[in-house]
């Protein structure tokens, strides 16, 4: 297994389950497969094609600023489907059809 | 196999097991502990890779963080008088062809250009990333702090909201 598969065979999963999974916090749970696995390509990619001299430090940098986002997005989710849960009775995105402008 | 490839592959089972637990399991629980565990092997692919300060943030910010408070929604939201709730998942073709039509996509445009395997790993410490992140990439760094107190205020905001809006 190379590491080109794991992590694009880890996106597709994670992209599969926000297309197939009805329930909002399943959908949130496998956009952060999603993200994991991009940022798993990201580093990976960085430590193996390390040619740019003095750049080491920028690789865990843009590490966190992913893992910052997805902390921001997923805290902002979290509470979408908490506000949504409590007007609706229901986080399954099949019955929230109901839209207000 | 050497260690190091022995390592790589337990690696790389575990999150795939986990991202397909994720994604497949129709238990709650199930599901957190898949999404626990593949999180668990990335951090420890960046602990394998040398990144260890991104590997013990991702532990703390990805495990300790953003898993507890996944599980405290599931506590939230799926409140059912009888048993685990389980999860619905519509299983159909179209997003079969996606996913597989974008993996054998992006693997054979990539193959050529990633190389195999990761055989050395950063030689970075804490000093380096420091020097990265005051350095070129001061604005970034400004920037994520002025994004968490955002999504602090919105999720403020969000919540505040409650029924009556």
């Amino acid at each position: 297994m190379s590491l080109l598969v794991i992590a694009v065979g880890l996106f597709c999963i994670g992209l599969y389950g926000v297309l197939t999974r009805r329930d909002l916090v399943a959908i949130l749970a496998s956009i952060e497969v999603m993200l994991g696995s991009a940022t798993l390509l990201l580093v990976g990619l960085a430590v193996a094609g390390r040619t740019v001299q003095g750049s080491e430090g920028m690789v865990e940098g843009v590490g966190l600023m992913v893992i910052v986002l997805a902390a921001a997005e997923a805290a902002v989710g979290l509470a979408l489907v908490i506000s949504v849960s409590r007007r609706f009775k229901t986080t399954r995105i099949d019955e929230i059809v109901k839209v207000r402008g | 196999m050497s260690v190091e490839s022995a390592v790589f592959t337990v690696l790389g089972i575990v999150a795939v097991a986990g991202g397909l637990a994720t994604v497949f399991a129709a238990d709650v629980s199930r599901m957190a502990i898949g999404l626990g565990a593949f999180l668990l092997a990335v951090a420890g692919f960046f602990v394998y890779w040398g990144a260890t300060f991104l590997g013990v943030a991702q532990l703390f910010v990805y495990v300790g963080g953003v898993l507890v408070l996944m599980l405290f929604a599931i506590m939230l939201v799926h409140r059912t008088p009888d048993g685990s709730p389980r999860l619905e998942t519509r299983h159909d073709v179209s997003a079969v062809a996606v996913a597989g039509g974008l993996f054998v996509m992006v693997v054979t445009a990539l193959s050529g250009v990633v190389p195999d395997t990761v055989d050395h790993g950063l030689v970075t410490g804490t000093t380096e990333l420091a020097e990265a992140l005051l350095g070129p990439m001061l604005a970034h760094f400004e920037m994520a702090g002025v994004l968490l107190l955002v999504a602090l205020v919105v999720v403020v905001v969000i919540m505040r909201g409650g029924d009556e809006r």
